[in-house]
C-alpha cells in the first residue's frame, strides 16, 4: 500500500510538471499556482490539527502574521524580498510558539476557543489599522490590505507554478516524513489520549508545543509563498473563513494522514475554482461534499480508506506494515 | 449618569441574546456530545419565517415562534437522524458537517429571499423610566433567555430529564437501563435547533435579516458555551450576561471599535487563568 | 429534366451564395464579450447581485436596440467572492480563457486593487463602478502608461465627501454625528467629510466606527445620543446600518439621519422603519431626477419587481452603459481607441454627464454629475437635493 501510494504521488507529481508544457493557459497556471500553497497551508493544520489531535480554529493567524510581514517589510520598511520573507517566517514561527505556550495547560475545546480568540483578534486588529503609504496620499491596511513589493515587475507564471510546485512537494515531504518520525509517532499518541501518554512518561505539553511550532513554520511558508504570488496581503487571510477552510478541508481529506488533507485541498480548490461552476451551483457543491464525504467517510476520504485497509488486514492477518 | 446606567441595561440584554442561542448549543453539546455549526443557520431560519409571515400579513409573534420551532424541528430531526447519529463517532467531521450545512442553508436562503438585508418593522419604541430606555427587544430576549434556560435546567433536574441526564454522563449505562439513545439524540437535536429558529424569530424585528446573519450569532454563542465549561446552566447566563456588559462597556467608555477585541481578550486571559475551564468543571472527554 | 438542369446550377450557386453570407454574417456579428467581476456568494452577496443585476439590465437593453457596433454584447460573469485571490484569478480567467474585451468590477476596493494588475497586464479596459479607494486613481496618475485601462466611474471619497457635506450645508445645522464601520474606507470617509464640512463651519460632535463582528450598537446609540448633534451620518452601507437605525430610534433619539448609500436606499427595507424623524439616503441617481434616472428605476423595476438602491446597483448599470457608448465612440473593439474616447468624450447616462479626469476619476460634484438625496415618507422616497430638482 505505502508502495502504491509513493507511486500515485510520483505519477501526480509528474503529471502537474508536464501540465505547463501542454499548453495551460495563465489562468490554470495561476490557479494551480494559489491552489499548491493553499494545500500546503491545509497540510500544515493537519500536523496540529491532525497528528497531533489540537483542534485549531485560527490556522489562519499564522498565514496572515506572513503575509503581512512580507507587505509591511517590502513595502513600507522598504526591506528586500528576501530578508522579508526570512522575517516572516521567524514571525510566523514565533506566534505559533506563543499561541503553543498559551494552549500548553488546554484541552479538546478550550484549545479551539483560545485559538478562534487569538484568530478573532488579529483579523480585527488589522481591519482596524492603517498604515501611511510612503506615497502619502492614501493609506493602506484596512479591509484593503497592503501590496507586497516584489522583486520582478511581471512576474513569470512558468516560474512561480514551478517554484509552487517544487514548494508543495517539499514541504508535503517535509510534513509527512516529521509525522512519522518518533516526534510524530508522540503527536499521534498525545492524540490518541493525553493521560495515557502522560502516564508513559511523554512530556505532553512541551510535544504539543512543538506541533505548533512546525505547523506555524509551515503555515507561514506557505502564506509568503502566496503573499509572493498574489502581491497583496489583505485581512481575509487573517479570517475566520481562511481557518474554517483548512479544517474542513482536512476533514474531507482526512485528518492525521497529512497526504490526504493536501489532495483534498488542492483537488477541491481546483474544482470550484477552475470548472467554470456557477457561484450558487459551486456553494452547494462544497456545502454538500461536506455533507455526504464525512457522511459516508466520517474520518475523511484518507482516512476511512486507511481505517478499512487496517480492519482488513487484521481479519486477513496479512504481512503488516 | 443617566447614560451610563442606560449602557448597563443595555449590556444586561445584549448578553441576554448571547444566552438565548448558547442554551440550545449547551444542551447538544452536553446530550450529543457534538459541536454543532448549524445553530446560527437555525436561527436565520427563524428570523426568516418570522419575515415572510409579515409579508403575508402576520406579525403576531407567537404565530413566528412557533411555526419556526416546528419547522426548525423537523430540519433538526432530519439532520440528527441521518447525518449526526452515524457520524457521531467523528466528532470534528459532525462539526464540520454541521458547517456545510449552515452553509447549504446560507446558499439557499440566498436563492429564495435575496440577498439583501429585508427587515420588519421594530414596533414603537418602550417608554422611558425616569430617563432609562427599556428596550423592547432587549427585554423580550432576556425574558425569553431566562426563560429558556430556566424551563432548561428545571427539566434536566425533574424525573423526565433523567434520560439526558443519563446520556450526558454514560451512554453505555443509559443503553443497558434500555433506553433509546439513538432516538433521545435526535430528538435532542431537533429540540434544540428549534429553540435556535424560535429565538431568531423572536428577535426578528430587532434586526436587518440576512442570509449570513447567523454566523456573528453562532461564533459568540460558542464562545459563551464553551468556555463557561458546557454543563452548568446558570454559569452560561452568567457568563453571556458579562460579555454583554464588557462589550457594551468597553463600547462606551474605550471605542465601539474594540467591542469585539476586548472581549476575546478577556476570553484569553480567562483561559489561561483557568485552564480546567472556567467554573472548574474538566470536560469529560476529549474532543 | 431540362429543367432539372437549369435548377441545379442555380440551387448550388444559391447554396454557395448563403454560406458566404453566413459566413461574412458570423464575421460581422460576432459577440462582444465583457466580464463583469463581483462577490455573488457570501456576506457582500448582496452588493454583489444587485451589480450584476443592473449590468445585466444595460447588456439586455443594448442588444434589444441592435448590439453595440452591430454586435451582440455577451457577459461572462466571475465571482470574486470578496477576496483579492479570488478577484485576481477570476479576472486572469475572464481576459485569457474567455477572451473578454474589457471588464467591469470589482465591487469591494480590496478586490479592485488585485483586478487593476490584471487588467493592466492584459491592457483590457477596466471600469471601475463602485470601489472607491484612491489607490486605484493614484495608480492612473502614476504610471498612466501601464494604468491607463482604468476608469473609475462611482465616486472617490473626497467627492463623495463633498456631495454628503454640500447637502448637510443647505440644512443650516452646526454640529453633527457619524458612525461608520471600522473598516478603512469608512474611516477616511469620515476624515474627508470632517474636512469639507470644517469649511463651512460645521463641526464633528461625534465621530466613531464600530466593530462589524460585535457592533454594540446599543452602546453607539446612546453615546451618540449624549451628545445631541443635528444630524447623524451613517458610513456603512450594509446591512448593520439597517440595525443601526432601529436601535437609535427605539432610544426615542429624534435627529435626523443621512445615509451615504446602501441597505437605507433599499425601499423595502425603509418601509419597515420608524419615521418619527427625518431619514435621508445618498444616491448616484433616483426615479423622478432625470428622464433618463426614472427610465433607469422603471426598467429595472418591471425585470426584477423591486426599485434599485440608487447605488450598487445605479453605478454598475452606468459602468456598462459608458463601456458601450465609449466602444461606440471608438468605432472599433480596440483597447487604446476606447481609451482615447474615454478620456476625451462627455458621456450622458443615468446619473447625468461623465466625463473622466486626468487619473481617470468621473468627475462627480459638478452640475452635470452630482448625485441625489432623498428623504423616505410614508409614501415613498422624495428628492431634496440638489435643490433644482427636489421636488
Amino acid at each position: 500500500m505505502q508502495r502504491k501510494l509513493t507511486g500515485a504521488l510520483a505519477l501526480g507529481s509528474g503529471l502537474l510538471l508536464f501540465l505547463p508544457l501542454a499548453g495551460l493557459n495563465p489562468f490554470f497556471l495561476d490557479l494551480l499556482t494559489s491552489g499548491f500553497f493553499l494545500a500546503s497551508y491545509v497540510g500544515s493544520w493537519d500536523i496540529v490539527g491532525g497528528v497531533a489531535g489540537q483542534i485549531s480554529l485560527g490556522h489562519a493567524l499564522f498565514f496572515g502574521t506572513a503575509t503581512y510581514s512580507c507587505a509591511l517589510l517590502t513595502s513600507l520598511a522598504g526591506w528586500p524580498f528576501a530578508a522579508a520573507a526570512g522575517a516572516a517566517l521567524l514571525f510566523s514561527t514565533g506566534v505559533a510558539a506563543v499561541v503553543g505556550t498559551m494552549s500548553a495547560r488546554l484541552k479538546g475545546p478550550f484549545i479551539a476557543l483560545l485559538t478562534l480568540a487569538l484568530g478573532e483578534i488579529a483579523h480585527e486588529i488589522m481591519l482596524g489599522q492603517t498604515f501611511f503609504s510612503p506615497r502619502g496620499t492614501y493609506s493602506w491596511g484596512g479591509e484593503g490590505g497592503v501590496p507586497v513589493t516584489l522583486p520582478w515587475e511581471a512576474p513569470s507564471p512558468w516560474a512561480m507554478y514551478y517554484g509552487a510546485l517544487l514548494f508543495l512537494i517539499l514541504s508535503t515531504w517535509g510534513m509527512t516524513a516529521l509525522a512519522r518520525s518518533k516526534e510524530g509517532l508522540i503527536w499521534t499518541a498525545i492524540s490518541g489520549s493525553e493521560l495515557t501518554s502522560r502516564a508513559s512518561g511523554v512530556d505532553v505539553t512541551r510535544h504539543k508545543w512543538r506541533a505548533f511550532l512546525v505547523a506555524g513554520f509551515f503555515a507561514g511558508a506557505a502564506g509568503v509563498g502566496f503573499a509572493a504570488h498574489v502581491g497583496r496581503a489583505t485581512t481575509s487571510d487573517f479570517s475566520l473563513e481562511l481557518s474554517f477552510q483548512a479544517a474542513t478541508f482536512a476533514a474531507i481529506g482526512g485528518r492525521g494522514t497529512i497526504v490526504g488533507p493536501v489532495l483534498a485541498a488542492l483537488f477541491l480548490h481546483v474544482l470550484f475554482q477552475g470548472a467554470g461552476i456557477v457561484p450558487a451551483a459551486r456553494v452547494i457543491l462544497y456545502a454538500l461534499a461536506l455533507l455526504l464525504v464525512l457522511r459516508f467517510f466520517p474520518a475523511g476520504v484518507a482516512g476511512t480508506l486507511r481505517e478499512r485497509l487496517r480492519a482488513r488486514k487484521m481479519v486477513s492477518g496479512g504481512e503488516g506494515r | 449618569m443617566h447614560p451610563f446606567a442606560q449602557v448597563l441595561l443595555d449590556g444586561i440584554f445584549t448578553g441576554s441574546t448571547y444566552a438565548l442561542m448558547a442554551a440550545g448549543l449547551a444542551l447538544i453539546l452536553g446530550v450529543v456530545k457534538v459541536v454543532n455549526l448549524s445553530h446560527g443557520a437555525f436561527f436565520s431560519l427563524g428570523a426568516y419565517v418570522a419575515y415572510l409571515l409579515s409579508v403575508q400579513g402576520v406579525s403576531h409573534p407567537a404565530v413566528a415562534v412557533v411555526l419556526a420551532g416546528v419547522i426548525a424541528f423537523a430540519f433538526g430531526v432530519f439532520l440528527g437522524k441521518s447525518f449526526i447519529n452515524p457520524v457521531r463517532s467523528h466528532p470534528f467531521s459532525v462539526a464540520v458537517g454541521s458547517l456545510g450545512f449552515a452553509i447549504l442553508f446560507e446558499q439557499a436562503a440566498q436563492m429564495l429571499w435575496g440577498p439583501h438585508p429585508v427587515s420588519i418593522g421594530a414596533g414603537p419604541p418602550w417608554a422611558a423610566v425616569s430617563g432609562i430606555f427599556v428596550r423592547r427587544w432587549g427585554a423580550v430576549s432576556l425574558a425569553a433567555s431566562v426563560g429558556i434556560l430556566a424551563a432548561l435546567a428545571l427539566f434536566l433536574s425533574s424525573r423526565w430529564g433523567l434520560p439526558l441526564k443519563l446520556i450526558a454522563e454514560d451512554e453505555e449505562i443509559a443503553e443497558s437501563a434500555g433506553m433509546d439513545v439513538e432516538k433521545i439524540r435526535y430528538l435532542t437535536f431537533g429540540f434544540a435547533s428549534a429553540t435556535a429558529a424560535a429565538a431568531g424569530a423572536l428577535l426578528a424585528p430587532a434586526t436587518s435579516i440576512t442570509p449570513t446573519m447567523g454566523r456573528v450569532p453562532l461564533i459568540l454563542s460558542l464562545i459563551v458555551v464553551i468556555a463557561s465549561g458546557m454543563e452548568n446552566v446558570l454559569a452560561i447566563f452568567l457568563l453571556a450576561v458579562g460579555l454583554g456588559l464588557l462589550s457594551n462597556i468597553s463600547a462606551y467608555l474605550l471605542a465601539p471599535q474594540w467591542s469585539y477585541v476586548s472581549l476575546l481578550t478577556v476570553i484569553c486571559l480567562l483561559l489561561l487563568l483557568r485552564p480546567e475551564g472556567l467554573f472548574g468543571t474538566v470536560p469529560g472527554r476529549d474532543y | 429534366m431540362r429543367r432539372l438542369v437549369i435548377f441545379l446550377p442555380v440551387a448550388i450557386l444559391a447554396l454557395l451564395l448563403s454560406c458566404l453570407a453566413s459566413w461574412a454574417g458570423s464575421e460581422n456579428a460576432e459577440p462582444i464579450r465583457i466580464g463583469v467581476l463581483a462577490p455573488l456568494s457570501g456576506p457582500f452577496a448582496s452588493g454583489g447581485s444587485a451589480f450584476l443585476q443592473a449590468v445585466t439590465l444595460a447588456a439586455e437593453q443594448a442588444n434589444s436596440q441592435g448590439g453595440v457596433l452591430g454586435r451582440h454584447v455577451d457577459l461572462v460573469v466571475a465571482d470574486t467572492q470578496g477576496r483579492v485571490d479570488i478577484a485576481r484569478s477570476e479576472a486572469l480567467r475572464l481576459t485569457s480563457q474567455e477572451k473578454v474585451f474589457a471588464l467591469v468590477g470589482a465591487y469591494l476596493s480590496e478586490e479592485t486593487v488585485g483586478v487593476i494588475e490584471v487588467a493592466a497586464a492584459s491592457r483590457s479596459v477596466l471600469v471601475v463602478p463602485v470601489a472607491a479607494t484612491a489607490e486605484i486613481t493614484d495608480h492612473v496618475r502614476k504610471k498612466y502608461e501601464r494604468y491607463r485601462y482604468i476608469f473609475r466611474v462611482g465616486y472617490s471619497i473626497p467627492q463623495w465627501a463633498g456631495m454628503v457635506a454640500d447637502f448637510l450645508g443647505g440644512l443650516r445645522i452646526a454640529r453633527y454625528a457619524y458612525v461608520g464601520a471600522g473598516i478603512r474606507w469608512n474611516r477616511e470617509l469620515a476624515k474627508a467629510l470632517r474636512q469639507a464640512l470644517a469649511r463651512k463651519g460645521i463641526v464633528p460632535v461625534y465621530e466613531t466606527f464600530y466593530s462589524p463582528r460585535n457592533p454594540a450598537f446599543e452602546a453607539v446609540a446612546v453615546a451618540v445620543m449624549a451628545r445631541s448633534p443635528e444630524v447623524l451620518v451613517l458610513g456603512d452601507p450594509g446591512g448593520n446600518s439597517v440595525e443601526f437605525v432601529k436601535r437609535v430610534r427605539e432610544g426615542g433619539a429624534l435627529f435626523p439621519i443621512l445615509s451615504v448609500g446602501g441597505a437605507l436606499g433599499d425601499a423595502r427595507v425603509a418601509a419597515t422603519l420608524p419615521l418619527s424623524a427625518p431619514l435621508y439616503a445618498q444616491a448616484a441617481a433616483w426615479k423622478g431626477a432625470s428622464a433618463a434616472a426614472t427610465r433607469y428605476a422603471e426598467a429595472f423595476e418591471r425585470r426584477y419587481g423591486y426599485p434599485p438602491v440608487g447605488y450598487s446597483d445605479t453605478l454598475p448599470y452606468d459602468a456598462a452603459m459608458l463601456l458601450f457608448s465609449a466602444i461606440r465612440a471608438a468605432g472599433r473593439t480596440d483597447s487604446d481607441a476606447v481609451v482615447t474616447a474615454l478620456e476625451n468624450g462627455a458621456f450622458p447616462a443615468v446619473a447625468g454627464t461623465y466625463r473622466f479626469d486626468t487619473s481617470h476619476q468621473a468627475t462627480w460634484g459638478t452640475p452635470e454629475l452630482h448625485g441625489i438625496v432623498i428623504r423616505w415618507e410614508t409614501e415613498g422616497a422624495r428628492i431634496v437635493y440638489p435643490d433644482s430638482q427636489a421636488r
